[in-house]
Order: C-alpha cells, then sequence, then structure tokens
C-alpha cells in the first residue's frame, strides 16, 4: 500500500466513529496491539520530550527503508503513536521528509487534544521526520569533491565569516548564539562557495524553529562570496548540554558536573501557571 | 440557601461540552468567575476606566475608590488589624515571591534556613530557592506522613536559630488536608521565626483570620475566589513589611523622586508598583462576600460535606484506587481529590473523562517534589466547590468506572 493509500485508510477508519469516545476506544484498541517494546530499551534517549506521558521512539533502517517502534505509558498515547507508526514505518526517508503530515488534521486529532497533548504529538511527529531528515542524502554533502590547498586556502576565511555570522543568531530561549551552544553539528563549503549546514535545536518541538532557521540562512548568505545554503535539520544525535562550549557554559554560569547529576526526570510543562 | 441558587450565579455552568453538560472539577487550579464578578468588571472596564491614585478628574476619582475600598473589604475579610497591612498583586506566586525577594534583602543573611513543607506548589518552593541562592541561604523541607499531613514533630525539631522563615501551605493542592495553621505559627513564633501562609486554597475552603492566627504573612489569589484572574493579596504584619525594602520600582511607590535621592511612599503602596489592575481588583468585593456567605449559611455547608464526603468514601473504597491525602478525621480534608487508579495511566483518564464532559486536572500538578514523595509520575485530581452538585460528583464517580473500563 502506497503512503497515500494508507493515509486514505486511516481517514477512513477514522471517520467510521461519530463520538469521540468511540474515537478513543479504537485508538485504545490500536495501542493495545502495538508490538512490544523492550524494557530494558526504554533508555532517556529514546524518550520523546514535551508528552504529559513518556513515550519512546525508536526506528531501523532496512534496504533503505526505517522501521519505527514506540511505547508509551497512557495507552491512548500509545494508540496515536501506533497510528503513526502504521502509516510511516516501512518508507523511505525521503518519502517520509517529504510528506506534510496533513492526514493528522484530516482525521481532527489534533485539535481533539489538549494543548500538552496536541504538543506531544507533534513531538511524535517531528521525531519521526527527524529521523527521516537524518537518513536522507544531502546534495551538498554528497559532492564527493577533492579540495586542493589552494581551494582550502581560499575557502578558510569563509568558513570564519560564516562562523562569525552563525554567532549572529540566538535561540529564542537560551541567551547564547546557536555556534557556541553547540547546535551547528556540521558546516561544509564546497568548491561552489555553497554553504552546508547540517543543525538542531535544543528541543525537537521549538515554537520558533521556522523564525531560526530563516534567520540561520539570512545571515550566512550575507557572508561575502557566498553563493547558497542548504540547511540541514537533524535530532539526532540529541543535543545536550555537554555540548555547550566553553564561553557558553561561562556565560549561562553552568557546571557541567553539576549538570550531569541531575536527575533528567521530563517536567510537565505548565508555563502558564495553571496550578 | 440551596446549590442551585448558587449555580444560577455562575453562567459558566451551564455550558456543556461535546454536546455533554459540563462538570467542572478543576477548581483548584482555577474557579469559575460569579455574574457579578463579570458584570462588575464590564462595568469598570467600560464606564470606570481611568487610572488610579493620579489624576483630579472624576473617573480617576471613581476608579481609585472603587480600588481603595476594596482594600477595606480584604482588611475585613482577613481581619487585618490594618489597611496598611494589605498588598494587591497579581496573584499569590506575586505574593510569595515579594516576600522571598523583600524579606530575603531586609532580614536574610549566608547560612540562614527557610523551611517549606514537602507538600508545596511550585509557587512557595522556588521563590524560596531563589532568595537563598541569591542570600547563601538553605532551603531544607519539611516531610509530610505517608497519609499527607505536615509532620509537625519534625517541623518542631527542624526549627533551629538560622530559621528565619517557615513557609508553609495552609491546604495543599495536591493533599488537600487542611494544615493547622495556627499551631504552626505558635511553633514557629515560640522558636523565634517568621511564618508564611501560603493561603491560595486554604482561603476559599477554610477563610483565615490573620490575627488570631498570627501569622507574619499570608497570600491567596483572586480568581480560585471567583473572582477576576490576576488579582491576588499579600498580608504583611505592618512592622515587617515597614522594615522591608521595595519590590519593584515605578509609578506610585515612590515619596519624591530625583536622580540623586528618592524616597518610597508608605505602605502599601510601597509594594505596589507600576499601572495597578484596577479594573479587576474591585471584583474581589463580591467574590469575598459570596465566600463569606457560603461559609455563614449551614444549609449549603452541609450539603457541600454531604458532597465531599460521598467522594471520599467512593474513592476510598475502591480499592484500585490511591488516594493521596487521607483524612483521618473528614472535617480535616478540603474537598481536594488527588489520586492514581492501578494499572491506568492519569492522562487517559483525564482524556476520557474530558470526552464526558467532565473536567479534571491530570499531571503533575505543579508540585513535583509531592509526586517524588508518594513514587508516581502523576495523579489525577478532582476538586470542588460550593456549586458542585451531588449529581455531579455520582456523575463523575460512574464515568470514573466506565473509563476504567475502556481502558482495562
Amino acid at each position: 500500500m502506497t503512503l497515500e493509500e494508507k493515509k486514505a485508510e486511516v481517514i477512513d477508519d477514522f471517520s467510521m466513529y461519530e463520538e469521540w469516545l468511540d474515537k478513543y476506544e479504537y485508538l485504545i484498541e490500536l495501542g493495545k496491539n502495538l508490538e512490544a517494546y523492550p524494557e530494558s530499551e526504554k533508555t532517556d534517549d529514546k524518550l520523546i520530550k514535551g508528552c504529559q506521558s513518556r513515550v519512546w521512539l525508536d526506528y531501523k533502517v532496512e534496504d533503505g527503508k526505517l522501521f519505527f517502534r514506540a511505547d508509551s505509558d497512557a495507552i491512548i498515547t500509545k494508540g496515536i503513536i501506533s497510528l503513526l507508526i502504521s502509516v510511516y514505518s516501512g518508507r523511505t526517508a525521503d518519502e517520509i521528509a517529504s510528506d506534510d503530515f496533513g492526514f493528522i488534521e484530516n482525521i481532527g486529532l489534533k485539535e481533539n487534544l489538549s494543548p500538552t497533548r496536541a504538543n506531544g504529538l507533534v513531538s511524535m511527529i517531528n521525531t519521526i521526520k527527524a529521523a527521516a531528515e537524518a537518513n536522507r542524502k544531502s546534495a551538498a554533502k554528497e559532492d564527493d569533491e577533492v579540495l586542493s590547498a589552494d581551494d582550502v586556502k581560499a575557502l578558510a576565511p569563509m568558513y570564519e565569516n560564516v562562523v562569525l555570522a552563525l554567532k549572529q543568531v540566538y535561540d529564542p530561549e537560551i541567551p547564547v548564539n546557536i555556534y557556541d551552544l553547540g547546535l551547528i553539528y556540521e558546516l561544509n563549503i564546497n568548491k561552489a562557495r555553497e554553504v552546508y549546514i547540517k543543525m538542531t535545536f535544543t528541543a525537537p518541538n521549538c515554537p520558533m524553529a521556522d523564525e531560526v532557521l530563516n534567520d540561520v540562512k539570512v545571515s550566512v548568505e550575507d557572508v561575502p562570496g557566498v553563493t547558497g545554503v542548504k540547511i540541514d535539520l537533524v535530532f539526532e544525535p540529541v543535543w545536550d548540554r555537554s555540548m555547550l562550549s566553553e564561553e557558553a557554559r561561562l556565560e549561562l554560569g553552568i557546571d557541567l558536573d553539576d549538570e550531569n547529576s541531575e536527575p533528567s526526570e521530563p517536567t510537565e510543562y505548565d508555563g502558564y501557571g495553571l496550578h | 440557601m440551596k446549590v442551585e441558587d448558587i449555580r444560577k450565579m455562575f453562567p459558566a455552568l451551564d455550558a456543556s461540552v461535546y454536546g455533554k453538560p459540563l462538570v467542572y472539577f478543576d477548581n483548584a487550579a482555577t474557579a469559575q468567575r460569579m455574574d457579578k464578578v463579570l458584570s462588575l468588571m464590564g462595568d469598570l472596564s467600560a464606564y470606570h476606566n481611568a487610572n488610579i491614585h493620579r489624576a483630579v478628574h472624576k473617573l480617576a476619582g471613581d476608579a481609585t475608590d472603587a480600588y481603595e475600598k476594596t482594600r477595606d473589604l480584604v482588611k475585613e475579610f482577613l481581619n487585618a488589624s490594618s489597611r496598611e497591612e494589605i498588598v494587591f498583586t497579581s496573584g499569590t506566586t506575586a505574593s510569595i515571591n515579594l516576600v522571598a525577594f523583600c524579606f530575603g534583602e531586609a532580614f536574610i543573611r549566608e547560612g540562614d534556613e527557610i523551611l517549606v513543607s514537602e507538600a508545596e506548589h511550585h509557587s512557595n518552593i522556588v521563590p524560596w530557592q531563589l532568595m537563598c541562592q541569591r542570600k547563601k541561604a538553605v532551603l531544607k523541607p519539611v516531610p509530610v506522613d505517608d497519609d499527607g499531613y505536615l509532620r509537625l514533630d519534625v517541623l518542631e525539631n527542624m526549627i533551629s536559630s538560622r530559621t528565619k522563615l517557615v513557609a508553609i501551605t495552609q491546604i495543599s493542592n495536591v493533599l488537600g488536608i487542611i494544615n493547622p495553621v495556627k499551631e504552626i505559627v505558635n511553633i514557629c513564633h515560640s522558636k523565634g521565626c517568621k511564618v508564611l501562609i501560603d493561603g491560595a486554597q486554604g482561603v476559599v475552603h477554610s477563610g483565615i483570620d490573620v490575627q488570631d492566627v498570627d501569622c507574619d504573612f499570608y497570600a491567596f489569589s483572586g480568581h480560585k475566589l471567583y473572582a477576576a484572574t490576576g488579582t491576588g493579596v499579600l498580608y504583611g504584619k505592618k512592622e515587617l513589611l515597614e522594615e522591608m525594602p521595595p519590590y519593584m520600582g515605578g509609578g506610585e511607590m515612590i515619596g519624591t523622586v530625583s536622580f540623586k535621592e528618592t524616597t518610597f511612599a508608605p505602605l502599601p503602596e510601597k509594594f505596589e508598583a507600576g499601572t495597578q489592575n484596577f479594573n479587576a481588583v474591585p471584583t474581589l468585593g463580591p467574590a469575598m462576600e459570596f465566600a463569606r456567605s457560603v461559609a455563614s449559611d449551614s444549609e449549603i455547608v452541609s450539603y457541600n460535606e454531604k458532597v465531599r464526603d460521598y467522594l471520599l468514601e467512593a474513592l476510598l473504597s475502591d480499592d484500585r484506587i490511591r488516594l493521596f491525602g487521607v483524612p483521618h478525621r473528614t472535617i480535616d480534608k478540603a474537598p481536594v481529590f488527588s489520586f492514581a487508579m492501578k494499572g491506568v495511566h492519569h492522562e487517559d483518564l483525564a482524556l476520557i473523562l474530558d470526552k464526558m464532559g467532565i473536567a479534571v486536572r491530570s499531571g503533575q500538578m505543579c508540585a513535583e517534589p509531592v509526586m517524588d514523595r508518594f513514587g508516581v509520575t502523576g495523579m489525577l485530581r478532582a476538586s470542588i466547590a460550593p456549586y458542585n452538585t451531588l449529581e455531579e460528583a455520582e456523575y463523575f464517580i460512574k464515568s470514573l468506572e466506565k473509563a476504567a473500563a475502556m481502558l482495562a
């Protein structure tokens, strides 16, 4: 079944239930029937941030296709992730990465979840997207071009200027620039003076993501000599505080040893003071 | 007074959600607003809107009168000894932060200790942590027992000569156990330390007489007491407030301002910097009046107790349910019921109950340390107001049963 056929099937299945309670029954069934996820592999790096309940998501790549598996301690959430897996598991990275995930809106799932749960759903989708992006072939990166010593010499100042440009972009939440935060995983410039950047965010469901990406693009494009910018957003490896530069650590007054000893339990988002 | 009469005062209670009548059981998060509160707020915004304490014109005079009259009403409501002891804030959190900052600046030295209970919400923990960081002081939690009662014996032993302040909730927003605040204040004062009572839940269910209890500070929010959001009160003993420096600068909190020197306004304006929430503060008037009339009406009081006792009994008699905050005597329990159900996730229950028209809270209730204390990742909480009926309580228990069956 193609991705489009599968999506149509899910929309069809969902539309059979008029009452939301029946839709929940359906999701609960899906949750119960989800393939078991080994307890020993429920590690923190597989945990999706931004959900009220805990959700673990993992995948493997076989024959160029991504196969997902997941679990949650809440059964309706498990049903939702099961639904996503049934649609996206066994697809190629390109197929998933170029999908708009719009069918979620067609089944009315998102607006029928409370904001915190809708956030969780967005986090799940972003994690699936990020997995696909990470396995996608990127054009600029794939160019196995050999740079001559002269090329390197000519490109070196450009690297410095691009880094300076990246340092002009700030994280919307932490008062440190994205470069010192360690959000830039890879930076390449090819002979054609095209810049390739592989970067991440501190959290997968960053609401400012588009703005930040645009800032990066505009800032790097402004560097003299740059002919193009390609940015790949990835969430693997997951960013953590150990990636902060020395300067950033000093600026934030973070002692890394202290930070590491803190428990990494997920905290409930309650920015509106809903006690 | 009958519950039906009360329900007529709250327009939101007529609502239906997903085609089912709304059962609002999330009152500990925020209560619904009375029609009198809503109309007063609309009226003040529409016809008496002017900044207070400044201009000489008529509208400004009306607005100032409405605001300052409310201060007198709050003074009476809390039985404070003077109106200067009543500071308007944006809510409990703002009140506690004010004390944490200003009391900290005035009285806290390196190595001093602050005590809070294990059952506090974050608003009565984090401000003290910030203060302790600033002043190199130490924050210590006083334990609660397995039933959710504060360990008064431990509290007594924990207070040392270094302890400068004890900040305790009157009623925990999770456990619902009513703390013996008068006794707590007695213990603390006998050892020479000051006491702040967090009345966010307590003001709703128990009320307070600050002179009788003799607490040094009392904080509460308007929105949990049927008034407009963004209103709140800090009560502080005059001699303490006098010695504390201002919190924020600007607006009418000044005496005279020059670039050489600025003097501050007397109490309470010293702590009310910037434009105040003058369209909303006066709604505390009808809200407090309502709270008082409910508390003094034996018919509605006994009806509310019936609802509470029914829920308590129903939750305690179900062996799949673990209730947090188990009262030794029913009068120790405010109608705030947090619980976990065996094998069922609190989020799933809340999600299904929502679709049945029931609004409850699930998660950590802004009180992660309480979750840790009882070893859970979250709870489900049903919190009841005087306008909730026995029929709603029965529907809730039935729906809970149904939801549990769906999830089993």
